[in-house]
């Protein structure tokens, strides 16, 4: 695909806090106020928005109306996007989708979550006869089974691990927007010291549920320009899968969504691995990060735990990770997870990165993760590679 | 984590499909699990079609009980409806029928299950007269 003719055109993005005590709704205020101080836009401008369900606000079907209502916007195209930690990324593709549609010429992709102030979402479905009895709760369980079937079949050196929690670490001690408790060193030690969760799934393998938001612009090149907007990325490639091998009960485990979507961006993009500039992959647990080496072909499959301990993953590196410290590092906003890599990525390619700016980045190649399914990886996959 | 322990909360059936057979299967410990009979072949968790054509011709069917482990882990954090529990050992089993079922291990200490290793259904008793599928080391 070549450049496509619509751009990010400006994000913003709040600290991210811990039992903030706040809601959804204030914290998407402040990521709306900070995109129209960054941009110079009027609100008014805003005529489309994009919204991710939160944990913390789901209960309310209209959330996503409420949210326009709150914010003042009149928007004459709405979407609610309930992909988890996708719908960032995904978000700011079907905006692409409703602008190249006419349905709308500015849109604001929002997502905003408190989950660590409230909890307000229920997944019912088959869980309380088919999962709750036998114990698993939440995502670790489901990990720490995943994490096993990797060291099965493939290498999985925990030092691996362990380097990928160190090196997020340390970008975030440079991002005045991590959660201030992480701010502070880890060392392998402190990792191979961490409590063990869910075999062989440690607390340092793992996202904590914070609470935060983000905010992107999306338009055209042509209206960005008209609108004095200086700064802008293009969005080259997007793909998304949900439930793969979702007709096979028996699939292998460790073949992800990633594995399937991997080549559609590279053709989309034009791009191929050694081309990236920089690596913005969700990351709620560390064994995500090194399975989507594989799945994007910076290594073959297995060889991840190699490939981390041999790469300078900094962000001075060969291949810059997650360089506002990911979530792990950062800490992770509820559902508005994925907007955190994908704005870390925006603002690398802004040149905004301050201490931690890549030199020169090209492009970037960002990744969202939704949901945890029944006893397999994860439910939605979704890339996307952004350029200058 | 085996039927000494009798006091864990007991699911409410059918919330998301009609889950009658599973139920009054496990009353009598025997494993029931949702067949497509276009295909003939097992799925589980329960679904409201077919996972292999769509269609809605499904029935229920005792199976063997018998699997090998899957993939493996011990869960070691507190959470609701965990307490007594911990360590708990959380396997997936691929069963011989070809559905992979989540269960707990109970009977072996938890670092010696493996994956790979055959184990058969044994029942775990909830409350009164409720038993609830879990697997042991064979």
């Amino acid at each position: 695909m070549a450049k496509s003719d619509i751009v990010i055109a400006g994000y913003a993005e709040t600290p991210v806090q811990f039992r903030s005590g706040r809601s959804a709704y204030d914290f998407a205020g402040e990521a709306l106020a900070q995109l129209i101080e960054r941009t110079g836009i009027e609100k008014s401008a805003i005529d489309g928005m994009s919204v991710t369900v939160p944990l913390s606000e789901c209960a309310n079907p209209f959330f996503a109306v409420y949210m326009a209502e709150g914010l003042g916007l009149s928007p004459t195209w709405l979407n609610y996007g309930g992909i988890g930690g996708c719908s960032a990324t995904g978000g700011v593709s079907r905006a692409m989708s409703a602008i190249r549609d006419g349905h709308c010429e500015v849109a604001v992709v929002m997502s905003a979550d408190a989950p660590s102030t409230r909890w307000n979402a229920n997944y019912a479905a088959y869980r309380g006869e088919f999962q709750d009895p036998v114990g698993v709760q939440g995502p670790p369980a489901v990990f720490g089974l995943l994490m096993s079937r990797y060291a099965h079949q493939y290498n999985l050196k925990p030092e691996a691990l362990a380097k990928i929690a160190i090196t997020q670490r340390n970008h975030a001690l440079l991002n005045e927007n991590a959660l201030e408790k992480f701010r502070k060193p880890l060392s392998e030690e402190d990792y191979f010291n961490s409590r063990m969760v869910a075999d062989p799934l440690r607390v340092l393998d793992s996202v904590m549920f914070c609470d935060g938001a983000n905010a992107f612009l999306v338009m055209t090149r042509q209206k960005a320009e008209e609108m004095g907007i200086k700064k802008y990325v293009y969005p080259t490639a997007y793909a998304e899968l949900t439930n793969v091998n979702g007709a096979d009960p028996l699939a292998d485990i460790t073949e992800t969504g990633f594995s399937k979507i991997a080549p559609k961006v590279f053709a989309q993009s034009g791009l191929k691995p050694s081309d990236i500039s920089m690596f913005q992959p969700y990351d709620d647990f560390t064994i995500a990060v090194l399975m989507k080496f594989e799945d994007f072909g910076f290594c073959g499959r297995g060889e991840g735990s190699d490939f981390v301990l041999n790469t300078d993953l900094s962000f001075r590196g060969t291949l810059p990770l997650n360089t506002g410290g990911g979530q792990i590092s950062a800490g992770q906003p509820g559902l508005a997870s994925g907007g955190l890599n994908l704005a870390e990525a925006v603002r690398q390619l802004f040149g905004e990165g301050g201490e931690r700016q890549i030199k020169n980045p090209k492009n970037a190649l960002v990744t969202g993760i939704g949901v945890i399914p029944f006893a397999r990886n994860w439910g939605t996959s979704a890339a996307m590679i952004l350029e200058v | 984590m085996s039927e000494a322990t009798a006091s864990r909360p007991v699911p409410k059936p059918s919330v998301y499909v009609d889950t009658t057979p599973f139920w009054e299967g496990a009353k009598r410990k025997e494993l029931f699990l949702q067949y497509c009979k276009d295909t003939g072949r097992f799925q589980h968790y329960p679904r409201p079609v077919s996972i292999y054509t769509g269609s809605r011709n499904l029935e229920w069917r005792q199976v063997s009980g018998r699997g090998t482990v899957y993939a493996n882990t011990v869960i070691r954090i507190p959470g609701p409806g965990l307490e007594g529990r911990l360590p708990l050992s959380v396997v997936t089993v691929d069963l011989e029928e070809g559905a992979r079922i989540l269960a707990n291990i109970v009977g072996s200490p938890p670092e010696d299950v493996k994956i790979g290793a055959a184990v058969e259904v044994v029942w775990d008793l909830l409350a009164d007269d409720i038993y609830y599928p879990a697997f042991r080391l064979v």
